[in-house]
Formats: C-alpha cells, structure tokens, sequence
C-alpha cells in the first residue's frame, strides 16, 4: 500500500474523530448549560452590573452619572472603611484560634472521651441558632445589667460594659461568632478524622511514639486538607456572614469598633441612599475575599502537589 | 401571525393589568399594629367607597430594613404607589422618585402642620404629614417626690435641671436621665433637645443649609454638654449597649431612670407613659439648653417639632392620580382621626379634634405646640452627618475621643454631605 491509498481513511478517520469530539463537547455544554447559567444570570451579571453602578453618583431614586473611580478614592479617604478594613484584618488574625478550637474539640471527641455523643451533639447545638437569635441571646447575656455581669459582681468584681466599650466589643463579638459555628468546623474535623489510616497510626504506636508525636506526626498530616479547607471557608465566612451577628449584638459600635466592610455597605446603600458607593464598597471587599481565597487555594494545591 | 397577535395581545393586557386592576399598594411599617387597624380600615372603606372598583392594599414592612428595601424597589422600578416614610433626611433622600404634590391638594395641604421635614431643597412638598413628631422630656413622679422635689413643677431652666439631677443622683433610687445610644438615636435626639433653646432662628436655618458647622460654638457647645452630663453622672451605665426603641422606654416606665427623652406620636408618647405608669404618675416639660439663644425665652424652652410620617405617591405609580387620593384620604382629619384616638399621635392635620382625649399631657404638649415649636435640628441633618453622629457620640461618651477631634470628623461628613 502506498502513502496515496492511505491518506483518504485517515482523514476520514480524524474527520470521525473530530466530529465525535464536538458532538461530545455538546453534550457536554448541554449538560453543563443549566447550571452556567444560573451562574451567568445570578452570579457574573449582577457582578459586572454592580461594578457598573459603583462608577456611577447613582441614588435609589437617581440612575446618577458616571464619576469614574470616584467611589473607590472616596473609600481610600473614608475613615470608617478605614477602620472596617483594620477590624477586618484583626477578624482574619483570629481565624487561626477558628480553626483549632473545633481541631481540638473533634480530636478529644474521636480520642472517645466519656459522653462523647452528647458533647458532639451540644458542640453543634449553636450552629443550627439563625446569628440574630444568638445575637439577641448574648445581647442579653452581655448587657450591662445582663446575666453575665451579675455573676461577675456576685463574685466580687466589676461590672464591665463588654459590648459598649471599644476594647471588649470586637473581640467578645469575635469569641460569640467563634461559639455559634465551632461545631460545623468539628463535625467537618470529624469527618477527616474517620478518614486517617489506622494502620499507620497503629504502625506509629508499634514504633513506640507518644501520643502528642501520633497526632502531630502521622494524623495532622493526613488531616492537612481538611484544615486548609476549614481555613478557606472560615476566611471567607468571617469576612462576609457577620452582618446578622454584628446588627443585633453592637450595631456596628461604639464607634467603629465591629463595623466590618459588609456592615458599612449596608449602611451607605440601606441608611445613607448611596447605592454607588455601597456598590463600589463591595467591589472591594470581593477583590479583598477573592484574592484571599485565591492565595489560600494556590497554597493548597501547591502542598498537594508536594 | 395568529401567534404575533396573540403575544401582542398578552403584552398588552400585561402592560394595561396595574390600570385596569386600579390597586392602589401602600407601604408601611405600622400595618400589623393593632392599634393602628381601625385607621387602615377607615381608610380602605372611604377610598373603595370613593373610587368603585380600585382597591387599596396597606402591605406591611419591616421597620429596621424598610428604607433599603424601599430604595432597591424602587431603584428596580417596582416600588409601591403610595410610600410611607419619616420625616427628615429619610423622606428628602427619597424626592427624586416621587410626584410633588404642592399643587395636587392644596386644600388638605393648608390645613397642615410639619410640613417642613418632609419640603425637599427645591422649596416642594412630597410627602403629606399625617402625624407631628417630636421631642419632649418625660419624668416619674414618682421618682420626683422620693427625691424630695415637687413632681407638679418640673425644670423649666437649665440650673433647675441640674440641680433635680443633683437631687435624683443623691437618693440613688435610679438614673437622672436615662441613656440608650447603641444605635446612635439617642444622641439624636440629644442634638434637638439641646439645641431648641440654645440656637436662634437663624442659626436654625443655617444649619439645614450647611452653613453652620459641628465646629462652630453653637454645635460644639452641645457636643461637650453631651460629653459633661455623662461624666457628671446623669445617666445610668452601660448606655452604649442598651437598644433605644427595644429597651430603654421599658426600663423608664420601670423606674429605672427619673426622666427620658421622649417623642410625640408613634412610640415613647404620652399614651405609652400614662398606660404603662399611671397618668398620675407622668409629667412632661419641654428641655432647657444650658444656653439661652437671643431670640428665646429663658424659663420657656421650645418643643423640637415637625411633620412626623407621611405618605407620598411614587412617580413610576400606574396610577398616579388614585395614589394621589389615596394619600388625601389617608390625611384627612376624620380618617386620622381614628389614629389619634387610637395609638395617641399628634396629628399634623389641624382638621383633627383632640379635645375629646382626657389626658393631661396631650393637653399640655397641644397647648406648647402653638407658641413652642422650634426646628428639630437632628431632622434637619444630612443622614450621613447623623450616621457619623451616632458613631462620634459613642467614642465621645466612652471618653475615647476628644469634642475638637468629634467635630472635626462630623464636619468632614457635613461638608460631602451638604456642599456649600
């Protein structure tokens, strides 16, 4: 057979194949056309529409006109966003103590510590409270003439204004916010830890290490995707859910003490009638969240790989 | 092309649906209040009766979110025809969406009182006042006497406040005044009830139009008085942490403090007062300031006072016209005359017969209405400036900011918000 009798199958063959292969990439995109999109409509539209708004003077009653980068230098320029970046910074600073409390709390549960299922059950307890109901609860709890302060002076000591003053009010928000949702960070712990090879720590207890060596040599190692996981929904969940928790608790005060960046977005767009500013506000807290995300999931990836 | 005929059709009949159906859709915060319904319904039965065949529907809304929700519908075009809303910065930030209505119902129009919080910059009207807002010192009586002062003669001076506070703090039974600032609204309320006797009229009129400033001696002389009464021990702890409209008029009619900036209509009025205390046991007395303006009176300080809520009628409303009177009929004095005898508003209507209502503080505030009545400075405010307020009056009572760095900040705001 010479080259010439070949060449006519063959391109028949690729034309088969290439054929096939956009059929199936049709298929494919059919399949896939529902959920892009719900994504195009819900998710990239109001995206690219928002960023529109936010170079715009628009008010609620007013299309407004274009003003360019106006908003975003008027953020730069804006104490209170200012000061709702620097107590987002501090809320990311925390997200470490987020993560290693339900760690620790899954790891005494899965060591089969006595009343384990009820521990379990009462660690998820608060997760399933909406933030208003805990925020209401603890607003209670933490008022000045609360529950909490009454036990303080029955013991002899102060009564502090825990929400009312600057220096409590972030971070007993933070210690809230941290009880309401530890359990769903230690029903994930647990399911990571139903995943740890027994053999391997059985191998380890055989060599003779202790157990503080098991844990932190043989199962937080297998467990290191799940903790990045916990660390990139944690960020994201504390930059961005708590608005409900803030409303109720302290209103976003004394001052700006636990106003965070969704907490003022909601004010120029719901009290001061700058849906623009509130839009370009948003802007960037998603590049902020996003390039968060992006950095944590290339660190994952990058570890997986090695 | 029976298909093209068909959609056209169905556009057509989609597009005509609002007209042809004449439903008239209110928004407000009250519906679900009880004692607001004989008024919703008075007010359903006199338009239905009026216009056979429209509909008038009041549908309810949530009161901490109302104005973003209000703002992103009608943003987005689907606002309701008629618009409830406060008077002041809320209501002027909202004109751009709604009809004037100055030469739509003149007659109603001159029967009114407290229209000004609700005229925007460009000298109309887009909102008619249904009740009167504003601000009045309510105390116990109670308390008084225990304190060994005469619960029939409340201060009428500013020594006279100071030296019952002297007196209320030395028996220790409660706070002098009571304190609740953790969204900001008591410092607003501060701000009027401060400035109604030590501001003339002209500074009045200077500060709606942003020529006065936080700096200026007037504003800054209230900022320190704000900062003074804390540290002189007027108010009970734990202010910045205690809800104004959830708590603080609860704790008052407990007892827990002896006098409490109250308001006129709606909420913390009279008629809570007198229900929950005892009409024996409340009295009211219009707030001296420390300083007495040169066109005020020392011994008769001025009630902070206007146009309360209103309603206005939406520009995109398919039916402009009925949304118009549905507003007229929603102010009218016999319709809200139900509010009145129902919840207890002041009413901005004049139409309105208040005499019927056996109670000793109306009577004295609608007696102090006709010869009282000062600008309410807060409602005068930009909403951005009384944002920043809320924020600077926490830090400020907290001791965590200086009145020099306070007003700064505010005339930051002031100067974006009202551009000279």
């Amino acid at each position: 057979m010479n080259s010439a009798s070949n060449t006519p199958p063959s391109r028949r063959a690729r034309s088969r194949r290439h054929k096939a292969r956009r059929a199936e990439a049709r298929t494919g995109l059919l399949f896939l056309a529902p959920a892009l999109l719900l994504v195009i409509v819900f998710r990239i539209f109001p995206l690219g529409w928002g960023f529109l708004i936010s170079l715009t003077d628009a008010t609620s009653t007013d299309p407004g006109s274009f003003i360019g980068a106006g908003n975003y230098l008027r953020a730069l320029d804006d104490p209170n966003f200012r000061a709702s970046i620097a107590n987002a910074v501090v809320i990311l600073l925390s997200v470490p103590a987020f993560v290693t409390i339900p760690l620790l709390l899954a790891i005494l549960i899965d060591q089969g510590v006595p009343g384990r299922t009820f521990f379990r059950s009462v660690y998820f307890l608060p997760t399933v409270l909406s933030s208003v109901i805990i925020g209401s609860i603890f607003s209670v709890v933490l008022g000045f003439r609360g529950s909490f302060n009454a036990m303080l002076q029955l013991l002899g000591l102060p009564a502090v204004d825990w929400l009312g003053q600057s220096a409590t009010a972030l971070p007993v928000t933070l210690a809230i916010q941290s009880w309401s949702t530890f359990g769903m960070g230690v029903l994930i712990f647990l399911a990571g830890l139903s995943t740890v090879s027994r053999d391997t720590v059985e191998a380890a207890r055989l060599e003779g290490a202790r157990m503080w060596q098991i844990w932190w040599h043989v199962i937080i190692p297998q467990l290191r995707p799940i903790i990045e996981f916990s660390v990139v929904i944690t960020t994201i969940g504390l930059l961005t859910s708590m608005f409900g928790l803030i409303y109720v608790l302290t209103a976003g005060g004394p001052g700006t003490a636990t106003t965070v960046p969704e907490y003022l977005i909601w004010i120029a767009q719901g009290r001061l009638n700058m849906p623009a500013y509130a839009a370009a506000l948003s802007m960037i807290l998603f590049c902020i969240t996003g390039v968060l995300a992006f950095l944590q999931i290339r660190m994952m990836s990058r570890n997986t790989n090695v | 092309m029976h298909q093209l005929k068909l959609a056209a059709a169905i556009t057509a009949l989609l597009t005509a649906s609002p007209a042809l159906a004449q439903e008239i859709v209110v928004w407000d915060v009250n519906v679900d209040s009880p004692s607001h319904a004989t008024y919703y319904d008075s007010a359903k039965a006199a338009f239905e009766a009026a216009h056979p065949g429209a509909t008038l529907t009041f549908l309810s809304q949530p009161d901490g979110e109302y104005y973003t929700l209000l703002g992103t519908a009608l943003a987005s075009k689907t606002g309701p025809d008629v618009i409830w809303a406060n008077g002041g910065a809320q209501a002027k930030a909202l004109v751009g969406g709604l009809i004037p209505l100055d030469d739509k119902l003149p007659d109603l129009i001159a029967k009114l009182v407290g229209t000004s919080a609700f005229t925007a910059s460009d000298g109309k009207l887009y909102f008619i006042p249904t009740t009167l807002q504003g601000h009045v010192v309510y105390y116990n009586k109670r308390l008084y006497e225990n304190a060994g002062l005469d619960p029939e003669a409340p201060p009428t001076t500013w020594a006279e406040v100071t030296s019952m506070c002297d007196a209320i703090k030395a028996k220790g039974e409660a706070a002098c005044f009571m304190m609740a600032n953790k969204e900001g609204y008591e410092a607003e309320f501060f701000l009027s009830e401060m400035a109604n006797q030590s501001l003339t009229a002209q500074q009045q009129a200077d500060w709606l139009a942003g020529k006065l400033h936080w700096s200026d001696p007037p504003i800054k002389a209230i900022l320190q008085t704000w900062v003074d009464t804390a540290k002189d021990g007027w108010y009970q702890e734990g202010g910045n942490s205690q809800t104004m409209f959830m708590d603080e008029f609860t704790l008052f009619s407990q007892g827990v403090g002896a006098n409490v900036w109250g308001l006129l209509s709606n909420v913390a009025h009279w008629k809570v007062f007198e229900e929950d205390m005892g009409v024996e046991n409340v009295g009211v007395y219009p707030m001296p300031s420390p300083t007495v303006a040169a066109d005020q009176h020392e011994g008769a300080p001025g009630v902070p006072l206007d146009g309360g809520v209103g309603y206005g009628v939406n520009k995109d409303s398919p039916n402009p016209d009925l949304a118009i009177d549905a507003v007229r009929i929603l102010a009218s004095g016999d319709v809200l005359a139900h509010l009145v005898n129902d919840s207890g508003v002041v009413p901005a209507n004049t139409d309105v017969d208040t005499t019927g209502i056996d109670s000793p503080g109306l009577k004295q505030i609608m007696g102090w209405l006709a010869t009282r009545a000062v600008p309410t400075t807060h409602a005068n405010s930009s909403a951005a400036e009384l944002d920043e307020w809320h924020r600077q009056s926490q830090i400020l009572l907290n001791g965590e900011t200086t009145v020099d760095e306070a007003a700064a900040a505010l005339d930051k705001v002031q100067a974006q918000a009202k551009p000279q």
